[in-house]
């Protein structure tokens, strides 16, 4: 237990914790005051969970992570637990609200694109290193929210995040990311050895 | 002064700031469903802005990642304890992300000029207006990121206001609902996609985006020098200032929207006869035009009371705008392709000829295409084929009619495709004209 909560201090969990429930809760506010449908526009829930993939961004590395790969621990399964909480933590407030007023859904889109930026962002995270690992997703995100490609197959690969939650090309794309990601990440930790 | 400004450039997120708002923005203006700026420079500008929906973020973001660099390397409270003024010890790297957010900007103008340097001509004074507001907003999204990054140094607030930027530019339209002019200030990407070839923006309508992003920026340049409540306060009146003063300037009518340049829709003529004329936005096409439009016009010689110039169709529509209908012009539709060049160019002397033979747009009344498409190629002595038509339906009934008027006798089909002539000048063309009816 004591392990426990010194490893969630150490990776910031708290603060993160409180800004990725924030921001959902924030979006959520702002669909119930300002629109009348009670179904959450796409755009907006991509958004939400972009949001809190980002604000959990922070947790994949420490204060020193060159100093923690020295230390004799078996960090490969608690790595693995730590993305599957980090998952719960983005879908479970986001599936709860299906039972509110202003639902963030479908629930496939939502746990598909939790996974596959969760898995984007270790996959960041480990080559670039935890504090620039939002770049790519932020960035791909808003890209496919802007433009969501429908036509050739390509295109739903590209703009995965914003599919229907039913398309298989964007669900693959999703599954590889996080599967990529977890191993990835899993393996090699967060990158060490980055300037700020 | 210089000195330090070198090392910024090189130490802080200028070069990365720079190269990822230009490769982005090329990506977009390029392979983005399709190139929107083939007919000139107005429309780079305009295709340039709409794409600031996704720079402005990113922009947004950059500046909040640099702020942050200080509690990144933990040296944020040593620095804190220089006896150096905030706005003195910011200005250099402030320059170098300025720099970098117009060197990104300018570039992607650059790639994009680079595939219409060849045909594009007409550069009115508007386009530097429509350049330097996306330039502002650019730049005041940097500062503002900045800011905000100095004033919530945490990890998170740099995606977050990437997010919460993209958001707004998102909700402008449905927020400011039913005041459009509103929106169309606040938003600098507002009526930005698929630009016309004859559109344009309205002076006073870049003047009043100009004053507000201006106020956003100073605001926020005013949030990253503060180091008081009292000066964190007052950065509220750049702001409000900024707004107030442009929706003073601001045109209220909805009709800024589709604001139509005239002088790129005036006509710039070939200079020997017979005149090929295109509007002044299509100039650099001239070349392209004129010999197959020659050829078309040596061709309907044969007909009695054929046009002897060609003139670019400049109709523009809501409001309703057309050229005058003169006996001896024919009015052609000249469409910019993918490559800045001609489309279709193959047809463009069938082209000419189904114009003269059909009703132009100004009568309302569309039909007797295929009967316009028959006679044209009967007049060049070969089978309907055209390259660029869409509407396949309307070539294969235009192969019929041919087929009918092949077999007719000579001077019959010659006058039949007479009267159709005749008919084209008096909006009198109507579907079945060719063959059916009466002989003149």
């Amino acid at each position: 237990m004591r392990w426990t909560i010194l490893y969630l201090r150490s990776r910031y969990a708290p603060a993160a914790l409180a800004a990725s429930v924030a921001g959902v809760a924030g979006c959520w506010v702002l669909w119930s005051l300002f629109s009348d449908s009670r179904d959450v526009g796409v755009q907006m829930v991509v958004l939400t969970v972009l949001i809190a993939v980002a604000a959990l961004t922070v947790t994949l590395g420490g204060p020193d992570d060159e100093l923690e790969h020295t230390g004799a621990l078996r960090w490969r399964p608690r790595r693995v637990v730590h993305l599957v909480v980090a998952l719960l933590v983005v879908a479970v407030p986001l599936l709860a609200t299906l039972v509110t007023g202003a639902r963030f859904g479908p629930a496939g889109l939502v746990i598909r694109d939790a996974a596959g930026l969760l898995g984007l962002t270790a996959l960041s995270a480990t080559v670039l290193g935890p504090a620039r690992a939002w770049f790519l997703p932020l960035g791909w995100t808003l890209g496919a929210i802007m433009v969501p490609l429908s036509e050739p197959a390509l295109g739903r690969v590209l703009s995965w995040q914003a599919q229907a939650p039913d398309d298989r090309a964007a669900g693959a794309t999703a599954a590889v990311l996080a599967l990529a990601g977890l191993a990835a990440w899993c393996r090699w930790g967060p990158a060490r050895r980055v300037s700020a | 002064m210089n000195r330090v400004l070198g090392i910024e450039l090189r130490r802080s997120a200028a070069v990365g700031t720079m190269l990822t708002l230009a490769v982005i923005g090329t990506l977009l203006i390029y392979f983005l469903e399709q190139i929107y700026f083939a007919d000139g420079w107005m429309q780079l500008a305009m295709t340039m802005r709409l794409y600031l929906a996704l720079l402005f973020p990113l922009a947004l973001a950059a500046g909040a990642w640099q702020a942050r660099r200080e509690q990144r390397a933990m040296v944020a409270e040593l620095f804190s304890t220089l006896p150096r003024p905030r706005a003195q010890r910011v200005l250099p790297v402030v320059l170098a992300m300025t720099l970098a957010v117009v060197a990104g900007y300018l570039t992607v103008g650059l790639a994009g000029a680079a595939w219409i340097a060849g045909t594009a001509r007409y550069l009115p004074a508007a386009v530097f207006a429509v350049v330097g507001v996306g330039l502002l907003a650019l730049v005041a999204a940097v500062w503002l990121g900045l800011a905000a990054g100095r004033l919530l140094p945490s990890p998170v607030t740099a995606p977050l206001l990437a997010v919460v930027g993209f958001a707004s530019l998102l909700l402008i339209p449905g927020a400011t609902r039913p005041h459009d002019w509103l929106g169309m200030m606040l938003s600098p990407i507002w009526a930005m996609n698929m630009p016309g070839p004859y559109e344009t923006m309205n002076g006073l309508v870049s003047a009043a985006q100009g004053l507000w992003l201006a106020g956003l920026a100073v605001t926020g340049m005013l949030l990253l020098i503060s180091g008081g409540w009292r000066l964190r306060v007052a950065a509220v009146l750049p702001v409000a200032l900024g707004l107030a003063l442009g929706a003073a300037v601001m045109p209220r009518s909805v009709d800024v929207l589709s604001a139509v340049d005239t002088r790129a829709k005036e006509l710039v003529c070939s200079e020997d006869e017979p005149r090929v004329c295109l509007s002044r936005v299509h100039a650099g096409l001239l070349d392209e035009v004129t010999g197959p439009a020659r050829e078309a016009l040596t061709v309907l010689a044969a007909v009695p009371g054929a046009p002897t110039r060609v003139h670019e169709d400049t109709s523009t529509y809501s409001p309703d705008v057309f050229p005058p209908r003169q006996a001896d012009v024919v009015l052609l539709d000249v469409e910019v392709g993918q490559d800045a060049h001609l489309e279709n160019g193959a047809d463009v002397v069938a082209n000419v000829l189904i114009k003269a033979l059909s009703n132009p747009w100004s009568c309302g009344e569309y039909s007797g295409r295929s009967d316009a498409m028959a006679a044209a190629f009967w007049l060049l002595g070969r089978e309907p084929a055209l390259n660029g038509e869409l509407n396949q339906e309307a070539v294969d009934e235009a192969k019929v009619l041919w087929q009918g008027l092949a077999k007719l006798p000579a001077d019959e089909a010659a006058g039949r495709v007479a009267a159709l002539r005749k008919a084209a000048t008096n909006c009198a063309v109507t579907d079945g004209a060719l063959l059916g009816g009466a002989r003149p």
